[in-house]
């Protein structure tokens, strides 16, 4: 009987909750979001061109871009793709730095991402209590590297250094104050009625439609696989810890939030197993001074970033340089079920499902 | 008689009321058209105030100016597909004008003849001294039947714009 | 202290009578010289507030909010709206020009007008109407209008679904908010202000009507556009909804006419709930000052606080949980009312 126009509005890519230059062109019958076409691109560097033109060293910090918010990440899992390459023993010391770093920048991933899932929704303090906590993190970092955010670290073979002294106490303090915190953004944020009510059953992702897409990590998790590939593929040490892979039920918004924050929980334990364990040593194995891999050989090394799978495909020609290196973004492939799952939702639904699937656009567009 | 203030005010406010009026009238764009509309309200309210029916001019702004005028922007805002400054054009055939001016010379005509005829008693300076306590005894007590009956009429006209426009979503 | 107001605005009438004026006259230049001065301690009192909402909201994260320009950062406010002043008038080619300058005029305008029956003392509403609580939320619903006004003229989709949002959230929640204030009304039986104050020489009235506060306090949010309920503004969805294309001054002028707004509102609360300007020790304009802040603080507590709440939440909120919890007090207090009278109290 009667028809209402549909009208597109562009949701980025400058807009205040896109997470960067993310564009999504919604299709919308008054409040309704009808559909939604990912636009993807604006921050591209081309940062796998780039890594033909250098050497294998000279890309860790270029790695270090890919998500900026779990810094040590990525160049962990493209010093361990170049490791797997050239067969390079690492140090016992170095892998577990490698862990304990490793782990607090996925708690920082997480901690970023319950704070911005809060601010997108309107609560302005959450973010800045979950930034008031990550900034610990932040300062760790600096303890041990000298950079806050885009931390170097890693290098192939191992770390470029031991850890600090101050830096033991400042992490034994913060695990300590750890379940405070998550009690805090439990109380403030995951329990407050009308972040409940934007959250419940909003933005399902079904366990079948998140495997036919190639969903991985927490937004994975959150539709109840328990599939981490720190226990499904363990890499470096991972196989010696004790953790849960904290899993959701429905995969809506809030199984995505209560996840991350258990998961925070669950890589404050391995950082405590870890220093426990961690025996004194070399933090760097023997490498060669100039890096040339077999001709003709290919390798893919993939880790479990904050995001989700975070795979380094690298194909050799002989050179110092890789003929090929080609990056698994998971925030690419995790942003694709976006149009899926906020079809028939509300504009505000939108912007909570774009936030709970974390997308980081440094590494969507690389 | 000399010019008194409440002379100016009535002055100020009629002429504003007929001009926007006019403006309704005249204005190209239909939601101009509606923001006059509104401003001609307020002039009414503002003859009931100057009248010393201040309930009654609050409820013309609540009603008319705030509520039923919004529901006039939305309507047109909702069915208006072609350019906004083309919704409001005058109309061009004879044959509406000399009905158009028919009517008006009908109305002015009942309009003066029922003011001129009636008898309209002395009210200047007699203060109402309960002027809502006795429209609520008239609602709530001689006319509420009907009073009760235009809000069962309103109730069902909204149930009825409910179900219309779910059949949108069946479809 | 008590009548220092009323002092002045009596030596003003008798020395402009002594000078050979009308006292019609006399009365009318009274009511310029009021408005001007409230229209200033409007705006004054604006800079205080974003000073203060600032510091409140540094407090509650932990921050310490504006901290640079005089003592505590109190300057900050001002050299903000000197910046404000200073901005180059930008006016996007396609809006509905008129509409679009026009729009923040009016708010403003509006806004003011809601303080003329405010009672701002003893004997100290400017016009003592005796229908001064309709007369509140019959010119504040007026404000509905600018908002889409403002929207529609901005030629934008985001404005025109703020504007939309912020009508239909308006147009909801003026009806608990009218209702939840019949509870008063009744108790009191006038819709004049200050016989709603004297009423309440014995207890105040949010002890008479607890639920009839809570629900005007949440349909006041809404009504206020502020956070939770700040939908036509939303800025993480709608970027700055109604108010995306205005910059400089004319977006000032909306951020003062919401200020203005969020005062009257919480003087209104303040009249209505928590004795107006009944206290003991200080004079009455400084009571109904500390109440009104008072009230002021629990609206920044909650914008603080809480995320934003979906429209459609929002709306269900209204109709189906805020309108019927005021109905149901209305009756009860309709049936106390005549208890009351039964047992002869």
């Amino acid at each position: 009987m009667f028809t209402t126009d549909l009208y597109t509005i562009n949701i980025g890519p400058q807009h205040p909750s896109t997470h960067g230059g993310l564009h999504v062109e919604a299709v919308m019958d008054g409040e309704v979001v009808k559909d939604a076409i990912v636009h993807l691109g604006y921050v591209h560097r081309s940062v796998e061109k780039i890594a033909e033109s250098r050497t294998y060293t000279q890309f860790i910090p270029y790695a270090s871009r890919l998500d900026y918010l779990a810094t040590h990440l990525p160049t962990l899992g493209y010093v361990q793709a170049v490791e797997k390459l050239i067969g390079v023993e690492v140090p016992e010391r170095a892998e577990y730095i490698r862990v304990i770093l490793g782990e607090l920048s996925r708690i920082a991933s997480h901690m970023v991402f319950v704070g911005s899932l809060a601010i997108d929704l309107g609560a302005t303090t959450g973010l800045i209590y979950c930034l008031r906590d990550r900034e610990r993190i932040m300062d760790m970092f600096e303890m041990s590297s000298g950079q806050r955010l885009l931390a170097s670290y890693m290098r192939i073979g191992g770390v470029i250094t031991d850890l600090p002294e101050e830096f033991f106490p400042a992490v034994h303090s913060f695990l300590d104050d750890l379940p405070k915190m998550i009690d805090e953004y439990n109380g403030l944020i995951s329990g407050n009625e009308i972040l409940q009510a934007r959250c419940k059953g909003i933005g399902i992702l079904t366990s079948e439609e998140a495997m036919a897409y190639g969903v991985t990590g927490p937004n994975l998790r959150a539709s109840g696989v328990a599939y981490d590939l720190r226990q499904a593929d363990p890499y470096g040490i991972y196989e010696r810890f004790n953790f849960e892979i904290p899993i959701g039920q429905r995969g809506d918004c809030m199984d995505r939030l209560t996840v991350r924050i258990k998961e925070i929980e669950q890589s404050g334990h391995i950082i405590r197993q870890a220093l426990k364990e961690m025996p004194v040593g070399e933090v760097r194995g023997k490498v060669p001074k100039v890096i040339k891999p077999e001709k003709g050989k290919e390798v893919y090394h993939r880790i479990e970033s904050a995001k989700g799978e975070l795979g380094y495909y690298l194909v050799s020609d002989g050179t110092e340089k890789p003929y090929r290196v080609h990056v698994r973004a998971p925030s690419f492939v995790n942003l694709m079920v976006l149009p899926s799952i906020s079809r028939g939702g509300k504009l505000q639904d939108i912007i909570a499902v774009i936030a709970t699937l974390d997308p980081v656009l440094g590494e969507s567009d690389r | 008689m000399s010019l008194t203030i409440n002379d100016v005010v009535f002055a100020f406010i009629s002429g504003l009321s007929i001009l926007s009026a006019l403006g309704v009238v005249f204005s190209r764009n239909m939601v101009h058209s509606a923001l006059f509309l509104i401003l001609t309200f307020l002039g009414v309210a503002g003859i009931f105030f100057e009248l010393g029916a201040g309930f009654l001019g609050l409820v013309q702004i609540l009603v008319y100016a705030g509520a039923i005028s919004v529901l006039v922007i939305f309507t047109i805002m909702l069915v208006m597909s072609v350019e906004v400054g083309k919704t409001n054009l005058p109309n061009s055939s004879m044959s509406t004008h000399l009905w158009g001016a028919y009517f008006a010379v009908l109305l002015t005509l009942a309009l003066g003849a029922s003011i001129w005829y009636s008898e309209l008693p002395q009210v200047r300076g007699l203060a109402v001294s309960d002027a809502v306590g006795s429209l609520a005894g008239l609602m709530l007590g001689n006319y509420v039947v009907a009073f009760e009956v235009a809000a069962i009429l309103l109730l069902l006209a909204v149930v009825g714009a409910i179900i219309l426009a779910r059949g949108v979503e069946e479809e | 202290m008590e009548n220092w107001f009323l002092n002045i605005a009596h030596w003003l009438t008798s020395w402009l009578v002594s000078l050979g004026l009308a006292p019609v006259w006399a009365d009318l230049i009274l009511l310029v010289v009021q408005w001007t001065i409230i229209v200033g301690i409007i705006t004054l009192n604006v800079l205080i507030l974003i000073w203060l909402e600032r510091k409140v909201a540094g407090f509650m994260q932990e921050r310490l909010g504006p901290n640079r320009l005089g003592p505590f950062g109190i300057f900050q406010t001002i050299a903000d709206t000197l910046k404000l002043l200073t901005k180059e008038d930008i006016i996007p080619s396609q809006t509905d020009r008129l509409i679009f300058k026009v729009a923040p005029m009016f708010f403003i305008i509006v806004a003011v007008m809601l303080y003329a029956v405010l009672p701002m003392g003893q004997d100290m509403a400017v016009v003592n109407l005796n229908v001064g609580l309709f007369y509140f939320i019959s010119v504040g619903s007026l404000s509905t209008i600018c908002i889409l006004m403002a929207g529609w003229g901005s030629n934008n989709k985001w404005s025109l679904l703020g504007a939309m949002r912020s009508v239909a959230q308006m147009i909801s929640y003026e009806i608990p908010l009218a209702f939840s204030l019949l509870g008063v009304v009744m108790i009191t039986g006038s819709l004049n202000l200050s016989d709603i104050v004297q009423a309440q020489h014995n207890i105040w009235f949010i002890l008479l009507q607890p639920v009839a506060f809570v629900t005007f306090f949440i349909a006041a949010t809404a009504e206020l556009n502020r956070g939770p309920f700040d939908m036509p503004e939303a800025e993480q969805e709608l970027t700055a909804g109604a108010y995306t294309e205005y910059t400089g001054m004319r977006w000032a002028l909306f951020f003062l006419a919401e200020y203005t707004n969020l005062v009257a509102v919480s003087a209104l609360a303040s009249t209505l709930f928590l004795g107006g300007w009944q206290g003991p020790f200080l004079p009455s304009w400084l009571w109904i000052i500390l109440k009104t802040y008072l009230i002021m603080l629990v609206f920044m507590w909650l914008k603080w606080t809480f995320p934003r709440i979906r429209m459609d939440h929002l709306m269900s909120l209204s109709w189906k949980v805020l309108i019927p919890i005021s109905l149901v007090n209305i009756v009860l207090t309709g049936a106390g009312i005549e208890l009351f009278r039964w047992m002869g109290w």
